[in-house]
């Protein structure tokens, strides 16, 4: 099987039925993906599989031969020690949108993947993109206020751009 | 947890043919966001797995005035599609209120209906517009109206060789309103404590030319109220035939007790939610704002 | 201690982990790889209460990739936890007394092989009839849950004054027997361990905890080795609530670790972890409260019978809590508190955030407000008729040294919502709709209290390129010790946040901090940071004063500069810091500090009372189906006295969580048990509101600054914010729909029920 992890092909050879869950922190090495539950009700185990997101313990490693997975690790960008974080990634330790961390990672998925689509979501945009995600400690304000501010600075580097272009 | 092959079929003839051989011990991976649980629980120990994502099974089109939605169409899908939203509104809302995001994004339709759970959200809406299914085999394919492929909890009238391929709702009736209502203990990730969805087609002369009431969750598969449904047919809505029928719809009901609620308080809320539901539709047909 | 504020203390400050949290490099106890790693699973009984006749592990053992295979017989030392007492075996011996008693355990190459183990053990079980009722429980001819000891664990009751002179004379008695339900965490990880044995004998265990020291104790106990020779390292940690301050599975991993001799990992599933650790315990009340005609409380009489489970873990204090909270924050003179915790195959119940107070305050808040009813008081006003103020001496005998903010919590309540204009908000928005709004105020103390041990110390260093280590044991579970302890080692050393680093505790590099508990670390453990810094400080002064000439009390550090009279100057703390090396001055300093209670305060009866209190108000506007019993929260404002907030961040995250817990609590959570049998452990079927069911949480910190208390004046902030929720949105419900509630949670069926009533 083949599946394209953050840009990266890589070849996995497990038994199909494995979750890509397991295989994305067994066999790839890549433990931000979290295992809150294993049953699709926490959200901590949240990537993108082909743009969307999905809960990775719910799906069978062969349903994503072929597919490209991108993770938490997947979102800054340059790698260390040149890594440049993804608004969001600095959005939320400024504003506090985690205590523990576990639900982060499955946290930030859901909200880049809103980013895509929206990069001027409300309150209510935000809060059902993570409707998925189970936060503990914190709750969701801080989460809201982070993606908000997030999206304001690719808003506004989106139109410095633009402008340098013009 | 067992250790089944897995195919990816590459057509519709291949995943009819392997299941034509393995029969009961082929299953079908459609989302696989049941499957798994299953599998894991030991609930289902299959040989097999036919992964049906290569067959073009997530199409939605229009067919004779109504709508034929492939089988491996995704919850998430059906909630984008703009004239689902517009022509059968209650399978959208419903949709809405499934699950959380990731979860619409694998989740399919046929699995909603093959999984036969009395909690399933789809199902009221389904039937309510009168949907039925496409059951295929090597030897060829039937079609059967969803309020009798359900059996009871997990079971339907599936034969070990057939697959679902294809869900049909037909053109609803000019002058029809829908609702849905869901109860559950959230607004996400909740499983319905009852669900309700009544649709009313009125005739020329305002009466109520059809009439359905679909109740999840109160009994072993999502029902019909017969009872309320007759009561209703050729009859004018009124605030006393609506409570008379909330009331009929839970006679109907025959739920369990179970850690979610209490079978008294679930039947109780069958007439709640289906005199909301019906109110709604009233409301909507005279051409007020519907609301639940 | 004291010196100018530098301005890192009070200032949004982002975790020392947060860049690997966001980029998912952080470890938690499951992200562990190590070479030859096993995975170590337990075999849990099936039954609450039955006699094991036999275990029978050979056809497990012989198992290709099974490396261990453990029961009761193969722990080399005590068998037994240690939180309070040794009633707890770590694996069964011959009976097992709830859902969560692990009798076997096994380490094999991967989990499957380890899974198939599990199945292959063979235990005969004897069912026995349980106990599960906690009145049965405590009949004088019921069996013993545990052989030998008895069913009531603790009955003790404290009197206060003259009750019943005090109720004969009372115009309002309001009498109600108020249930709570059995609560779970749900921390995002689930317990779990790593260990490792380490050359010369010695262990390595990585462990999600609250308390690092007392799981060394605890795995040396079990392991019958010294101390010395084991060592705990807290790494990334998904949460605790209470719930991972008793040890879990370290003991097993490290059993199995000792026996395989190569490393295991042992994580506990979703389910395994709602039916084997501690639960907030379900306690039953019978209150009778009494006031006069104007609405002065005159006495509180309560008799508390908590459901403890099998073993006894924190049931002592957390009913001994109850007890010394049950009079809220008022001026209560005469008080008289049965305390009752008793065996059964329930759930084993303990630590959970709040720890006895979230119960007491249900049943105090809720009699407030049918007092105020019955007398057409309004509930604000008869709160601050009863209301502590400083100086109070509360029933329990202790003086409240500052309780400015109870009463200026209920004020800014009261101002931010317009709580005098309530009525004019639209109370029936639809025919089946009632909205109402409802207030709750409460205390609970911060630190161990009175009599218990509660000290920390910490190391710290400054290397002579003017950077900071900073090493300390106080658990970070996400609730941002570390951030704090980071601020103040920076605050006091004049340098940067991101020139101090922080080792995640580890027992080998820092002294025992204690648990990370009761509200207690940024208080015992930041005064310990403080300590040490100032030793640091006053060495950098003197080199400073030795070549300025200046006299060291007009010197400071900032960003890095030595100041002189408060004005930056060019030396800088780098160069300070060379200069302490290459003289031989060393920047090292342990910092060692205990909360102190006034040797002048007069004797406090109470035992183990808490003398630094946290005050907070919440009001709750609710909306109420009358029809389905759905209650929403539309708003939520939330008032807390932090004393002095070292790192707001922190503080909002711990309100706005507490609170989001303590709706949960209120209208959805609990774990359904019959007859012993968890029948909803699942994050699907234990209900935890999520991002579309929360209001949003208008929170407002007051800063009250106590002597005696934290860095600063500040005082603990962590459990305080899940108390008020429910009996303010309790409340609330009572003013929509006119109907009291006396169980939790108030979801839709009970409150239906209520209506009906």
């Amino acid at each position: 099987m083949r599946i394209t992890v953050n840009g990266r092909q890589r070849d996995v050879s497990s038994e199909p039925v494995k979750t890509l869950l397991h295989v994305l922190r067994e066999d790839l090495g890549l433990t931000g993906t979290k295992d809150g539950c294993s049953s699709g009700d926490c959200g901590a185990c949240t990537v993108m599989l082909d743009g969307r997101v999905v809960n990775s313990c719910m799906v069978m490693v062969a349903q994503a031969d072929g597919a490209s997975v991108v993770t938490v690790e997947g979102i800054a960008t340059g790698g260390q020690p040149a890594e440049v974080l993804h608004p969001l990634q600095k959005a939320f330790s400024q504003c506090w949108s985690f205590q523990c961390g576990f639900c982060t990672q499955g946290m930030l998925v859901s909200c880049y993947d809103l980013l895509q689509t929206n990069d001027n979501p409300s309150r209510e945009d935000i809060l059902t993109a993570i409707a998925g995600n189970f936060c503990r400690c914190t709750g969701y304000q801080a989460v809201v206020t982070a993606v908000q501010q997030a999206a304001a600075e690719i808003r506004t580097s989106d139109a410095g751009a633009q402008n340098e272009r013009a | 947890m067992n250790h089944p092959d897995y195919i990816a079929a590459e057509s519709i003839q291949q995943a009819l043919h392997l299941k034509q051989v393995h029969g009961e011990d082929a299953h079908v991976v459609a989302g696989g966001t049941d499957l798994i649980l299953r599998m894991r629980d030991e609930i289902l120990a299959p040989e097999l797995l036919i992964d049906l994502r290569k067959i073009s099974l997530d199409r939605i089109s229009k067919h004779e005035g109504g709508m034929q939605l492939g089988a491996y169409v995704q919850i998430a899908q059906l909630l984008a599609h703009p004239v689902i939203k517009e022509t059968y509104p209650a399978l959208a809302e419903a949709c809405r209120q499934f699950a959380g995001p990731p979860i619409r994004n694998r989740g399919t339709l046929g699995g909603n209906i093959i999984n036969a759970s009395p909690a399933a959200d789809l199902l009221p809406p389904l039937m309510a517009y009168d949907a039925s299914l496409v059951l295929e085999s090597i030897s060829g394919q039937r079609e059967m109206p969803l309020d009798q492929f359900l059996q009871g909890p997990g079971q339907t009238r599936l034969a070990p060789n057939e697959l679902l391929t294809r869900i049909m709702l037909p053109q609803i009736l000019a002058n029809s309103a829908t609702s849905f209502i869901k109860l559950g203990h959230r607004r996400s990730m909740a499983i319905a404590i009852v669900n309700v969805c009544t649709r009313i087609s009125l005739a020329k002369d305002g009466s109520v030319e059809q009439a359905r009431v679909v109740l999840g969750s109160v009994a072993p598969t999502v029902i019909r109220s017969q009872e309320s449904e007759a009561r209703l047919k050729g009859q004018l809505l009124s605030e006393d035939l609506i409570e008379d029928c909330a009331r009929l719809a839970a006679d109907d009901a025959t739920p369990i007790s179970d850690v979610r609620a209490s079978s008294e308080y679930r039947k109780r809320m069958v007439r709640v939610l289906v005199r909301r539901a019906l109110t709604a539709n009233q409301s909507e047909l005279s051409g007020g704002i519907a609301g639940a | 201690m004291s010196a100018p504020e530098t301005g890192i203390v009070g200032r949004w400050t982002s975790s020392p982990g947060a860049t690997d949290i966001v980029t998912g490099r952080a470890r938690y106890c499951p992200d562990i790889q190590l070479p030859g790693m096993l995975t170590g699973k337990l075999l849990y009984s099936p039954h609450p209460r039955a006699r094991i006749r036999d275990i029978n592990v050979s056809e497990a053992q012989q198992m290709p990739g099974v490396h261990a295979v453990i029961t009761h017989a193969d722990i080399p030392g005590e068998n037994s936890y240690l939180y309070a007492s040794p009633d707890q075996p770590i694996l069964a011996i011959d009976e097992v007394r709830f859902q969560g008693d692990a009798v076997a355990a096994v380490a094999a190459v991967d989990e499957d092989t380890a899974l198939a183990a599990l199945r292959a053990i063979k235990v005969d079980y004897e069912v026995l009839e349980g106990i599960f009722d906690p009145l049965e429980a405590m009949q004088a001819d019921a069996d013993q849950v545990v052989t030998g000891e008895e069913n009531v664990m603790l009955g003790m009751t404290f009197r206060s004054g003259d009750v019943a002179s005090a109720m004969a004379s009372a115009d309002v008695i309001i009498e109600n027997t108020y249930r709570t339900q059995w609560a779970e965490h749900a921390f995002l990880e689930t317990e779990g361990s790593v260990a490792r044995m380490e050359e010369g004998g010695g262990i390595t265990v990585w462990s999600s905890c609250q308390a690092p020291h007392r799981d060394r104790m605890q795995v040396a106990r079990a392991l019958g080795l010294p101390e010395s020779s084991v060592r705990v390292i807290t790494p990334y940690i998904g949460g605790a609530f209470g719930g991972k301050d008793e040890a879990h599975v370290q003991m097993h991993a490290a059993l199995l670790a000792f026996t395989a001799q190569r490393p295991v990992k042992l994580i506990r599933g979703r389910r395994e972890s709602m039916l084997t650790h501690v639960k907030r315990h379900p306690i039953m009340v019978e209150c009778t409260t009494a006031a006069d005609s104007s609405g002065l409380i005159l006495a509180v009489k309560a008799r508390a019978i908590g459901d403890a489970g099998p073993y006894t873990n924190a049931s002592h204090e957390v009913m001994n809590k109850f007890g010394e909270f049950i009079g809220g924050p008022y001026k209560v003179q005469n008080l008289e508190v049965e305390k009752i915790a008793v065996r059964t195959n329930n759930p084993i119940c303990g630590a959970f955030r709040g720890f006895g107070a979230p119960q007491a305050a249900f049943v105090y808040e809720c009699q407030m407000d049918e007092i105020a009813r019955k007398l057409g008081l309004d509930p604000l006003e008869i709160r601050l008729r009863n209301g502590v103020d400083t100086g109070t001496q509360l029933c329990t005998g202790v003086v409240v040294r500052d309780g400015d903010a109870m009463k200026a919590s209920l004020r800014k309540a009261a101002q931010v919502t317009n709580w005098k204009n309530r009525d004019q908000m639209n109370k029936r928005p639809a025919p089946h709709l009632r909205r109402g709004w409802g207030m709750a105020t409460i205390l609970k103390g911060a630190g161990m209290g009175r009599g218990l041990a509660d000290h920390a110390g910490v190391l710290l260093e400054m290397h002579r390129d003017g950077s900071v280590l900073l090493n300390s044991a106080a658990a970070d579970m996400g609730q941002g010790i570390t951030t704090v302890l980071v601020q103040l080692a920076a605050e006091r050393l004049g340098v940067k946040v991101s020139d101090v680093r922080i080792n995640r505790a580890d027992t080998d590099r820092a002294p025992d901090a204690g648990a990370s508990c009761a509200s207690r670390q940024a208080m015992v453990s930041g005064n310990a940071v403080l300590l040490a810094a100032d030793d640091i400080r006053k060495t950098l002064l003197t080199l400073a004063a030795m070549k300025t000439k200046v006299e060291s009390d007009r010197l400071g550090l900032r960003d890095g500069r030595l100041l002189i009279d408060g004005e930056p100057t060019d030396l800088t703390v780098q160069l300070l810091a060379e200069r302490a090396s290459n003289w031989g001055y060393p920047l090292q300093a342990q910092g060692r500090a205990h909360l102190e209670y006034p040797s002048d305060a007069p004797r406090v009866p109470y035992r183990y009372s808490s003398e630094i209190f946290q005050f907070c108000t919440q009001v709750a506007q609710v909306l109420v189906d009358i029809e389905t019993g759905q209650v929403s929260v539309e708003r939520l404002v939330a008032v807390h006295d932090a004393g002095k907030m070292i790192n707001p961040g922190g503080v909002y995250g711990q309100i706005e969580g507490g609170v989001a817990q303590g709706i949960g609590y209120a209208l959805s959570e609990e774990l359904v048990v019959e007859k012993g049998h968890t029948m909803n452990p699942s994050l699907e079927n234990y209900v935890i509101p999520m991002a579309l069911d929360l209001p949003e949480i208008e929170m407002h910190v007051l800063e009250f600054p106590q002597d005696g208390a934290g860095p600063m004046g500040a005082k603990g902030v962590a459990e305080a914010p899940i108390i008020p929720t429910a009996p303010a949105i309790r409340n609330a419900i009572l003013d929509a729909t006119g109907k009291t509630l006396h169980q939790l949670p108030m979801n839709a069926e009970r409150v239906l029920k209520a209506l009906q009533d």
